[in-house]
C-alpha cells in the first residue's frame, strides 16, 4: 500500500511539473485548446487515481475543476479570467495535499468547498458539485473553516511545494540503466587504475599528479554515490510479510499479528533477494513452531494472538534482521534429546554445553525438530540451508529463546555484496581472491615451525598450540603443487561457523576492495567459486566460496567438534608454557616480549617514522604511536619492521631488526634486578634471550589512543581569531573537542571572556555546562573567579577540575 | 522472413546464431582458466568492467576431435542475465535467413541435434541454427557430472 501510494505521490508530482508551463500557457490565453487538454488529463488522472486511496478531499476538488473544464471543452463555457484563476486555485490546492500526504501531515481543514464554488455555478455541474460538497461539508463545519485559507490558498501552497519539493526530488529509472552506469563507473576505476599504473612507470610529474589526484577522489565519490544508487528499501521485502501471516496462521488455526520495523533500512538490491528465501522460511518457522494456537496461549497466560515482530537495523557495513516471537519458545532439552538421537554430540558433550550452544544446534546439517512434517514448515530444508545460504552471502545467524516466552533469530548480513574487501592469493600460477573477512591472520613460516604433517590426505599444521586442519588450495583446485615444502604461506580463515582452517597458498599477493561479478552457472555449479572481479591491471580472477570449500573437505565441524573445540582451547592453553615472541632488536640483543602483547607485526616505511621530537613516534593505521627500540644511527633502508604491543588500553611499537618466531618459553625465568626494562632471561633453544618487562615499557612509553571524535568532552570557546589560533590548540591537546559556541548542551565546557559573560548572565543567557572565565590582563581588576588569557596553568589546571567533577559524565557521549 | 544471422563456423560445420542475441564480436584477449570447471569452459576473460565466460564451442558440443586453431575473435552473446565469449573457428559473415529452421531427414547427429533448433537457409547457403541455451549448457555428461557433483 505504501508502494502504491509513493506510486501516486510521485506521478502527481511528475505531472504537476509537467503541467506547470501548461496552467501558465492557458492563463495567458485561455482560448488554447491543446493546454485546456493537458490540465483537463491532470485532473482527470487525479481523480481517477484517488478513487484507490482514500481522499475525499483531492476526489471532490479534482472531479470540480475535471467537471467545469469538460464543460470548456464541450463548447458548454467560455474559458475566462475569473475560471482560470479558479482551476490554479485548485491545482496548487492539490500539489499542496499531495505534499501534506508525502509527509504524513494533517492538511489544514477547510477551504475546498470555496475553491469548488470559485469556479461558478453552471446548470450542469452545479448537481455534481453539491452532491460532493455534502460529502466534504460537514468536516469544515466541525472544524472551525478559516475561510481566509481560500484567499491565502495560492500563496501558501505555492512556497510549501516548493520547499518540500526541492528536498525530496526524485525520479524513476529502470534499473537496467544504473547497471549499466555502474558498470561504467567500474570501467572508469578500471582505467584510472591503469593510468596510476603507467604514471608510477613515468616517475613523479606533478603537473599531472595533482588532477590525476584529484580524478581518483572524484571517481571514489562516485561509485559511492553509484552503489547507494543500487540500494532498495528492505520494505519491498517486509510488504508481502503481512499477507503471508495472515495466509500461514489461517492455514494452521492461529492467530498472528505482525509487525515489521525498519522498513527503511536499505540494502543492496542483489541482497534482498539473497535474504528473501530465509526470512521467509523463518517466519514461517515462527508462526508454524513458535507461536501456540490460540487455546494453549490462553491456558498460558497469554493474549490469544501471537506477536511476530520483524525488525531490521543497520549498523555500519552490517544489517542485522531481527525476527522475534512470542511463542512457547525451543525447548532446550527437545533440542538436546534430539541431537543426542541423530548423534551430533554425545552425552558427555551434552552435560558440558551451554543452553545457549545447544539452542544453536538447530542450525547444524540433518537437524529438525518438528514432530510431524507439516506443509508449511518441513518441506524437506532446514534451519541448516537458512544458515547455509546466508553463510554464502557473508551473511550469520544466530538464535535465543526464553522458554514459554519467546524465540528471536538475529541475521547478520553485509550491507552489499558487491564491493568486499579481499585478499588476493597465488596457487598453481594462478591468482584467486578471499573475502578479508574470513581471513584471521596470515602465517609464513617453515613446516617444521609449524609442525606441518600429512595425515593420510589430510593435512595438519600446529600453530599457537591448537592443532588446524589445513588444505591445500593447488589440491582443492586440481592446480600443479608448486612442490615447496619447506616455507608455507598460509591463510588462517575463520568461518561464520567459528570453525578455523588453513589454506596452504604459494603466494599471497595484496587487498583491497573487489567489485565481484556474478559467474555463469556452469561456473558456480563446482561450489568452489562465489563470483570474480577484476585486478587492477584488468584482469580476471576467481573469488573462492571459502565456506562451501571447507564444506566440501568436511571442515565444516559437525556439532561435536565445534562443541569441543573450546574446551580443547583451554587445555592446551592451561598446559602450555608461556609464549613469547622472539626477536632481535637493534642493538643486536635477542629478545622476547610476551606474545600476549603482541597485536600485530606491522612493516612501516621509514617516512612514516618521526625523530624529531624528544621521543620517536611512527603513524600506522593513521594512528600516531609511541616508537622504541630505534637504534641511534640515522635507519638503513626503507623499511622497518614493528611490533604493534598493546597492553588492552594503549598501544606501542618496538622497533626490531628481525621477527624470528613465536616461541614457548620452557626454561626457567631468571629474574634481572639489574635492568629495569628486562622482566627475565630465558634459554630458547639453548641461546639466552631477554625477556622485555612490559610493565615497564609501558610505564614509560605507553600513551593511551586518542579517543575518536564525540567521545572526548566537548569545550566551546569564544568566536574570535585569537581563539581559534592560540585557545583551540591548547584546548585540544588538553584533550577537548572544540565545539561551536551555540551549543546548549550542559555537557560542554565553555571558556568565555569575562565582559561576554557578564553581558550573558546580565540576559539570563549563561551557558548550562560549566563556564571558565577569562580577562585580559594579569592583574585581576574585579573580584570574581576569573584567569589570565595567557596563564597556562591555571586554565588546563581549571579544564581539569570541570572534567573531575563529572568523571564518566563526559565521557559518556 | 528476414531474421539477421550471424555465420560461424564450428568444427568445420556452418552454424547460425540469431544476431540478436550477439551483442559483438571481441578479440579475444588472455583467457583466465577456471579450475575444475567442466572442460567446455575455457576460462573466463574480461570485457572492460565485466566477466565473460568462454565457451569452447568445439567441447560444448561433446565433440572428441576439439582441438585445432581457434578464431582469436569471439562472439560475444548473452543467455539467463550472463554474458559468455563463445570460442568458434571461425566468424564469417552477418547474413539474413531466407526461410524458417527445418530438419534435415536422418537428423544431424547426436551431439549437433541437441544445440540445433534446424537448418535454415540464408543468402549465403544453408547454415545449422544454433540454440544458444543448449550449447552453453554443455554436452550431457558434463551436466550429469555437474549435478553429480552439487
Amino acid at each position: 500500500m505504501d508502494d502504491l501510494l509513493a506510486e501516486f505521490i510521485a506521478e502527481t508530482r511528475e505531472m504537476l511539473e509537467a503541467s506547470g508551463g501548461e496552467i501558465v500557457a492557458w492563463e495567458a490565453d485561455p482560448d488554447d485548446r491543446a493546454r485546456l487538454d493537458a490540465i483537463f488529463r491532470f485532473v482527470h488522472t487525479v481523480k481517477g487515481n484517488c478513487g484507490f486511496f482514500d481522499f475525499p478531499r483531492l476526489a471532490s476538488l479534482s472531479h470540480a475543476a475535471e467537471d467545469a473544464l469538460a464543460d470548456c471543452r464541450a463548447g458548454r463555457r467560455e474559458p475566462d479570467q475569473v475560471l482560470v484563476s479558479a482551476v490554479l486555485a485548485i491545482i496548487d490546492r492539490i500539489a499542496a495535499m499531495v505534499d501534506a500526504i508525502e509527509a504524513g501531515e494533517d492538511f489544514p481543514e477547510g477551504g475546498d468547498e470555496d475553491l469548488i464554488a470559485a469556479l461558478g455555478d453552471t446548470s450542469e455541474t452545479a448537481p455534481e458539485e453539491g452532491q460532493e460538497g455534502d460529502e466534504d461539508a460537514p468536516a469544515p463545519a466541525l472544524h472551525a473553516p478559516a475561510s481566509a485559507l481560500l484567499e491565502r490558498g495560492e500563496e501558501a501552497g505555492t512556497p510549501f511545494r516548493r520547499n518540500d519539493a526541492a528536498a525530496q526530488r526524485t525520479i524513476r529509472l529502470p534499473v537496467e540503466l544504473l547497471d549499466r552506469v555502474m558498470s561504467g563507473v567500474s570501467d572508469m576505476v578500471l582505467a584510472r587504475n591503469d593510468l596510476a599504473h603507467r604514471l608510477r612507470q613515468a616517475g613523479n610529474q606533478p603537473t599531472i599528479d595533482g588532477p590525476f589526484e584529484r580524478l581518483t577522489a572524484i571517481l571514489s565519490d562516485v561509485r559511492d554515490a553509484i552503489t547507494r544508487m543500487r540500494m532498495q528499501r528492505i520494505e519491498t521485502l517486509l510488504s508481502v510479510v503481512p499477507r503471508m501471516v495472515r495466509d500461514l496462521s489461517a492455514e494452521l488455526g492461529k492467530q498472528v499479528m505482525v509487525d515489521c520495523d525498519g522498513g527503511d533500512v536499505e540494502l543492496d538490491r542483489e541482497m534482498i533477494e539473497t535474504i528473501r528465501d530465509p526470512l521467509t522460511h523463518l517466519i514461517r518457522n515462527a508462526i508454524d513452531h513458535g507461536i501456540e494456537p490460540p487455546a494453549a496461549r490462553l491456558a498460558a497466560g497469554k493474549r490469544e494472538i501471537g506477536l511476530l515482530t520483524i525488525a531490521a537495523r543497520q549498523s555500519g557495513n552490517t544489517i542485522a534482521i531481527l525476527i522475534s516471537d512470542d511463542g512457547r519458545g525451543i525447548a532446550e532439552e527437545k533440542v538436546a534429546a534430539k541431537a543426542l538421537a541423530t548423534g551430533l554430540i554425545t552425552p558427555a558433550e551434552r552435560s558440558a554445553m551451554s543452553r545457549d550452544k545447544i539452542l544453536n544446534l538447530i542450525f547444524e546439517p540433518g537437524f529438525s525438530t518438528a514432530e510431524t512434517v507439516s506443509t508449511v514448515s518441513g518441506r524437506g530444508v532446514g534451519l541448516d540451508v537458512v544458515r547455509q545460504n546466508l553463510e554464502k552471502v557473508g551473511g550469520s545467524i544466530k538464535v535465543a529463546s526464553q522458554p514459554g516466552l519467546g524465540t528471536q533469530f538475529t541475521l547478520q548480513i553485509p550491507l552489499t555484496l558487491s564491493i568486499i574487501a579481499g585478499l588476493t592469493v597465488e596457487a598453481g600460477g594462478q591468482r584467486f581472491a578471499i573475502p578479508q573477512g574470513y581471513v584471521e591472520e596470515i602465517v609464513q613460516a617453515t613446516a617444521s615451525a609449524l609442525d606441518f604433517t600429512r595425515m593420510g590426505e589430510a593435512a595438519l599444521i600446529t600453530f599457537r598450540g591448537n592443532r588446524i586442519p589445513c588444505l591445500m588450495l593447488a589440491d582443492v583446485l586440481g592446480l600443479d603443487n608448486a612442490d615447496n615444502a619447506r616455507e608455507l604461506t598460509l591463510a588462517l580463515l575463520r568461518l561464520a561457523s567459528g570453525d578455523l582452517f588453513a589454506l596452504v597458498v604459494d603466494r599471497i599477493h595484496s587487498h583491497g576492495d573487489l567489485v565481484v561479478k556474478p559467474l555463469a552457472p556452469a561456473v558456480m555449479k563446482n561450489g568452489l567459486y562465489a563470483g570474480s572481479t577484476l585486478l587492477d591491471d584488468g584482469q580476471p580472477v576467481l573469488l573462492l566460496d571459502v565456506t562451501n570449500i571447507a564444506a566440501r573437505h568436511d571442515l565444516i565441524a559437525d556439532g561435536r567438534a565445534r562443541v569441543l573445540q573450546p574446551v580443547e582451547d583451554e587445555a592446551a592453553f592451561a598446559a602450555a608454557a608461556p609464549r613469547a615472541m622472539l626477536f632481535t632488536d637493534f642493538a643486536g640483543r635477542r629478545s622476547a616480549v610476551r606474545l600476549e602483547l603482541v597485536q600485530r607485526i606491522e612493516t612501516a616505511p621509514v617516512s612514516a617514522i618521526d625523530r624529531s621530537l624528544a621521543r620517536p613516534r611512527a603513524v600506522i593505521d593513521g594512528m600516531i604511536l609511541p616508537l622504541v627500540g630505534l637504534p641511534d644511527a640515522p635507519l638503513a633502508g626503507d623499511k622497518l619492521r614493528l611490533l604493534r604491543l598493546s597492553d588492552g588500553a594503549c598501544e606501542l611499537l618496538h622497533a626490531v631488526r628481525e621477527v624470528e618466531d613465536a616461541v614457548e618459553m620452557t626454561d626457567a625465568l631468571v629474574a634481572v634486578p639489574e635492568d629495569p626494562l628486562v622482566e627475565a632471561i630465558t634459554l630458547v633453544d639453548g641461546q639466552p634471550v631477554a625477556l622485555i618487562d612490559a610493565h615497564a615499557l609501558f610505564a614509560l612509553h605507553g600513551e593511551p589512543p586518542q579517543p575518536a571524535e564525540g567521545l572526548r568532552p566537548r569545550c566551546a570557546l569564544p568566536d574570535s581569531e585569537w581563539a581559534r589560533t592560540i585557545l583551540a590548540p591548547l584546548v585540544t591537546a588538553a584533550g577537548y573537542e572544540v565545539v561551536p559556541e551555540t551549543s546548549a548542551d550542559p555537557e560542554v565546557v565553555s571558556i568565555l571572556f569575562e565582559d561576554v559573560y557578564e553581558a550573558a548572565a546580565a540576559l539570563g543567557r549563561t551557558p548550562p555546562g560549566p563556564v571558565i572565565r577569562l580577562r585580559d590582563h594579569p592583574e585581576e581588576s574585579h573580584a570574581g573567579a576569573t584567569i589570565y588569557r595567557y596563564d597556562r596553568e591555571a586554565l588546563l589546571a581549571a579544564l581539569a577540575a570541570t572534567r573531575k567533577a563529572r568523571p564518566a559524565g563526559g565521557q559518556g557521549q | 522472413m528476414s531474421e539477421l544471422l550471424v555465420i560461424v563456423q564450428i568444427a568445420g560445420r556452418r552454424c547460425a546464431l540469431g544476431a540478436h542475441d550477439v551483442k559483438s564480436v571481441i578479440e579475444i584477449g588472455a583467457i583466465t582458466p577456471v579450475p575444475r570447471a567442466p572442460d567446455f569452459i575455457a576460462g573466463i576473460t574480461a570485457l572492460r568492467s565485466q566477466t565473460l565466460t568462454v565457451i569452447d564451442c568445439r567441447r560444448a558440443l561433446g565433440l572428441d576431435d576439439a582441438d585445432g586453431p581457434t578464431d582469436d575473435r569471439a562472439v560475444v552473446v548473452a543467455s539467463g542475465g550472463h554474458s559468455y565469449a563463445l570460442m568458434v573457428d571461425a566468424i564469417e559473415d552477418i547474413t539474413t535467413a531466407a526461410g524458417a529452421p527445418g530438419q534435415v531427414p536422418g537428423g544431424f547427429g547426436a551431439g549437433w541435434s541437441r544445440v540445433a533448433i534446424g537448418m535454415i537457409e540464408t543468402m549465403t547457403g544453408p547454415a545449422l541454427l544454433i540454440d544458444l541455451a543448449t550449447l552453453i549448457a554443455g554436452p550431457e555428461t558434463a551436466r550429469g557430472e555437474i549435478e553429480a557433483a552439487a
